[in-house]
């Protein structure tokens, strides 16, 4: 039996082995190069670890990114309690609670960078937002801030981030049995204790899954700091891409392994707090 | 093919924990068979390895004279009937009757002409196009029951069939079970946990409990004469009581109680010797009750009573079910005739005497292992036995 | 709580559907807005107001004038996403079977799958442009570019088939294997039905995934650009609506391939349950 079971996994195991695993060993192997102008040099040396932990722009880089996804991680955490408590717990019948979760994840099927852009046009100097601001008399000069700042990139995450918060969530509450949330009741909790007593100690493993989606996907982006900051922002991974885009593959491996170590940390301990895993098998 | 079934010694074991252990039973062919036990006993491992679902350990599974043991579930010559009929659902109930036919790759219009007949046999061929998700409970039994039925199967093997229907319709189809077998004359396994439904349906009851048989044999015989204190109270409708055998007279053994009661009961040709630590039972339905005027606290002077205080008394119909609280021992019920109870009703509450006739005792001679067990059922300050 | 045959909602209600009601006008409101703007007149800009309604930008993306390769991207992402959806389709269903029990190494692979959904998309790239550059192949959009996407849809895939398989009653096959069906009969006739659903949930996250993917595609592309790589250098260079006509049409094509997806899901599951109870319920 295991022998078929070991074929059956044997494409998908070998697909990620082939295309992450081997990958992932050659960007360890490649931080350890040296290079220059125009080729890697495969001999061992640490300078790309040494410039790296030499220079203040790293750690800056990773204040700044680390900052993007606490703010983010915050934000989409309460929306995606509150959208999925809404909708597992207030709508009935369970085909429009099908239909409104299915409104929420459609934009999770489209493109992320057209996404992205259609907050140009809205948050712009003369964009929809501040002509509406104008127009209700709230402002007379539009404001500046919106578009090209770190409010645009925070917007962008949240509004590109914020379904992986909500399927995983969603999926937790939807399998609370009703009857516990009407035992809470019937023993005294108010609506705010049976959130806090019930509702979510049983989604941890939905918020935690989401948690996991959200921080590595903030802590990987480039492109919308690139696009939404209009320049004046930058994550760890944009000034990786730019190493890249000048072929420095060296320095940007080193940066990526720290960066993936990182990541690790804090996905490792997000699983710290909850098993994932086991709570997934069941 | 006959549908003689045997097992031999089977044993099914998962990790550490034995399912089945070294069974011994043999189903004579064209006998209905029920296994009865409580939940985890083992009786559905046992279906699973007549059908082929389930490996052995050890052991043997033998059907129609040769060992089955290895053969595909489709080359024993059995079917089976899941607790849920797990019905395909994404196939019409008449692909779903068909389905063994169209495996075996008999042509579309041969296989559905088959398929609508067995259907027209339970009544459903009007609803050969539906899906399985459209029809009512007893509908899809009797589905599950035609697909298994398309395999012309010498043996048919049933978990739990009745589990998913309401009362009313249990009734109904367990009349239709039973009548099915007998037309068809080959062998039913029908597992379940509900005593009333195994010996209202069953020429063969056995009685399981963890992983073992404890007693086979016709639903009156499991019923009026158990052979252990297990069987007695897992079929219910009797009081089992314990006591140490004090004499052995004129083909009458007498016990003695914890509490100084003495019960005598028949030998029956069974042996017992004096001294041995033995439990008999007594059918509720034969013990008569009558108010207790003695000064509280007194053991019975007669043989074969208890006394007590009446615990609840639950009206059923034709009978009057009052249980006993009886100091030192597990309740005691008497099942009393709705007239008779009536013309001196008694309250929970009063003091009574409940006895019984020496015939209408049996003694639990099998299973002496269990009388540890009795000891739960004791109160804390008596558990000396 | 809602409490059935309460009658009255509470204001909790109220709050909380106020508030998923901006949540869906913040997920759609920007979206609807370049799809408003990709209609502007040939005079009009990049924001409201709109100068005159036209297909103009739509007509300059099939232009050869300043909007790069659009209808050769544009069938490269197509073809991509369709094998892609297709190795992802075989590789996870096969991975859901085999999951079903613990094997030798399904730890590893599990882990593997987790992570490479969780790794910074443009690091894989990296990995996967090195890797073709040591092996001395020239990266395109079928080999680096597709594998590079592969570790996108192969962990949903399967953490979606993990999903159908539990939900998965077994009985199934056994009713099947005791009506005389094979292993083979039993997945095809059996098993593959009764999963369709979520194969074609599964084959949606693939095509899409792929079709809209961007920062692991980046590096290792090759020559020949996805669309979303063209779009991604026309944010950089292009400033007229033409972005948004590009938008408006990529969209769109998603939104038909997810309508096509859930109403074949939905049309399945209205055939197995059309009208009375649920019956599949694997406890």
């Amino acid at each position: 039996m295991t022998r078929l079971h070991h074929l059956l996994a044997a494409p998908l195991a070998c697909l990620l082995l082939v295309f992450f695993g081997v990958p992932l060993v050659l960007v360890v192997t490649v931080s350890f190069f040296d290079f220059d102008q125009f080729d890697i040099i495969p001999t061992f040396v640490l300078t790309n670890y040494l410039e790296l932990f030499g220079s203040s722009l790293t750690y800056s880089l990773y204040a700044n990114t680390v900052k993007y996804a606490v703010i983010v991680w915050a934000l989409t955490l309460v929306i995606g309690f509150t959208v999925s408590y809404f909708l597992v717990f207030h709508v009935r019948p369970f085909l429009l609670q099908l239909a409104l979760f299915l409104v929420c994840t459609v934009p999770f099927w489209t493109s992320n960078v057209i996404r992205m852009i259609s907050w140009i046009p809205f948050l712009g100097r003369n964009g929809i937002f501040n002509q509406s601001l104008i127009a209700l008399g709230i402002v007379d000069q539009p404001l500046e801030f919106l578009l090209f700042s770190d409010f645009a990139v925070v917007i962008a995450y949240v509004h590109l981030f914020s379904l992986f918060m909500i399927v995983p969530i969603f999926n937790s509450m939807a399998r609370i049995d009703p009857a516990v949330i009407e035992a809470a009741v019937d023993a005294g909790a108010g609506r705010f204790r049976v959130i806090r007593e019930i509702v979510v100690p049983l989604s941890k493993t939905g918020i935690a899954m989401g948690s996991i989606f959200v921080v590595a996907l903030v802590m990987g982006d480039f492109f919308v700091v690139k696009i939404m900051s209009g320049g004046q922002s930058a994550s760890v991974v944009l000034a990786m891409s730019n190493e890249i885009a000048v072929l420095q593959y060296p320095p940007a491996a080193a940066s990526a392994v720290v960066l993936l170590l990182v990541v690790t940390a804090m996905v490792v301990g997000i699983l710290r707090i909850v098993d994932v895993r086991r709570e997934l098998a069941g | 093919m006959s549908g003689e079934i045997e097992l031999r010694n089977l044993t099914k074991r998962f990790d550490q924990t034995v399912a089945v252990d070294a069974i011994n039973l043999k189903i004579p062919h064209g006998s209905y068979c029920c296994l009865l036990g409580p939940s985890g006993c083992g009786k559905t491992t046992i279906l699973r390895m007549i059908a082929g679902h389930e490996t052995p350990t050890e052991g043997d599974v033998w059907i129609g004279g040769e060992s089955v043991v290895g053969l595909a579930p489709a080359g024993r010559g059995t079917a089976m009937m899941f607790q849920n009929y797990a019905l395909f659902p994404h196939l019409s109930v008449l692909d779903n009757v068909a389905f063994n036919l169209k495996m075996r790759g008999v042509r579309k219009a041969e296989r559905h002409r088959r398929a609508r007949e067995l259907l027209a046999q339970v009544r459903l061929d009007r609803f050969a196009d539906r899906m399985p998700s459209q029809l009512s409970g007893g509908q899809q039994q009797r589905v599950a029951l035609s697909r298994a039925l398309i395999t012309k199967p010498r043996v048919l093997l049933l978990d739990e069939p009745l589990s998913a229907l309401d009362e009313f319709l249990r009734l109904q189809m367990r009349g239709e079970l039973r009548r099915m077998q007998k037309e068809l004359g080959i062998t039913f396994v029908h597992v379940t946990h509900t005593q009333l439904e195994a010996i209202a349906v069953a020429d063969l009851v056995v009685v399981m409990d963890q992983g073992r048989i404890e007693q086979a044999g016709s639903a009156r015989e499991i019923y009026t004469l158990p052979v252990s204190a297990y069987v007695a109270r897992f079929m219910g409708g009797q009081n089992v009581l314990a006591g140490k055998v004090a004499s052995v007279a004129g083909g009458f053994a007498t016990l003695v109680g914890d509490t100084g009661e003495r019960f005598s009961s028949p030998l029956s040709g069974q042996t017992v010797a004096e001294g041995d630590m033995l439990h008999c039972c007594v059918r509720r339905d034969r013990v008569k009750l009558e108010r207790d005027r003695r000064p509280p606290g007194a053991p019975p002077e007669r043989t074969n009573a208890v006394v007590g205080a009446v615990h609840a008394i639950e009206y059923q119909g034709s009978y009057v079910k009052v249980t006993i609280d009886v100091p030192g021992r597990e309740p005691f019920v008497a099942n009393v005739a709705d007239g008779r109870f009536f013309a001196d009703p008694v309250d929970i509450g009063d003091p009574v005497l409940a006895w019984w006739a020496p015939e209408d005792v049996h003694l639990l001679t099998g299973g002496l292992g269990r009388s540890v067990r009795v000891t739960t059922f004791r109160q804390a300050g008596d558990s000396h036995g | 709580m809602h409490r059935p045959g309460s009658g009255r909602r509470p204001w909790t209600f109220y709050a909380l559907a106020a508030f998923f009601g901006l949540y869906v006008l913040f997920l759609y409101g920007p979206m609807s807005a370049i799809f408003i703007l990709s209609f502007q007149g040939p005079t009009g800009g990049l924001t409201f107001p709109m100068n005159g309604v036209s297909l103009h930008w739509f007509g300059a993306l099939f232009g050869q004038q300043r909007t790069g390769d659009f209808a050769g991207s544009f069938t490269r992402s197509i073809l991509l996403a369709v094998i892609v959806l297709s190795i992802t389709v075989a590789a996870s269903v096969m991975a859901g079977l085999a999951f079903r029990r613990r094997f030798l190494g399904s730890t590893l692979v599990f882990y593997m799958a987790i992570f490479s959904l969780i790794i910074p998309g443009l690091l894989l790239g990296l990995g996967v442009g090195l890797m073709f550059q040591f092996l001395g192949i020239k990266p395109a959009w079928y080999s680096s570019a597709l594998g590079a996407q592969l570790t996108w849809t192969l962990p949903f895939g399967l953490l979606i088939m993990f999903a159908v398989f539990s939900r998965f009653n077994p009985f199934y096959e056994e009713a099947a294997r005791d009506l005389g069906a094979g292993y083979g009969q039993t997945l095809w006739n059996v098993v593959l039905p009764i999963l369709l659903p979520g194969i074609i949930a599964v084959a949606l996250f693939g095509f899409t995934l792929s079709y809209d993917e961007f920062p692991r595609t980046l590096i290792p592309i090759g020559s020949r650009n996805t669309l979303p790589l063209e779009i991604w250098a026309m944010t950089t260079n292009v400033t007229s609506p033409a972005l948004y006509a590009l938008g408006t049409l990529t969209t769109a094509v998603s939104f038909v391939v997810i309508a096509v997806a859930l109403t074949s899901i939905a049309l399945i599951q209205r055939r197995r349950t059309r009208r009375g109870t649920r019956t599949d319920a694997g406890d």
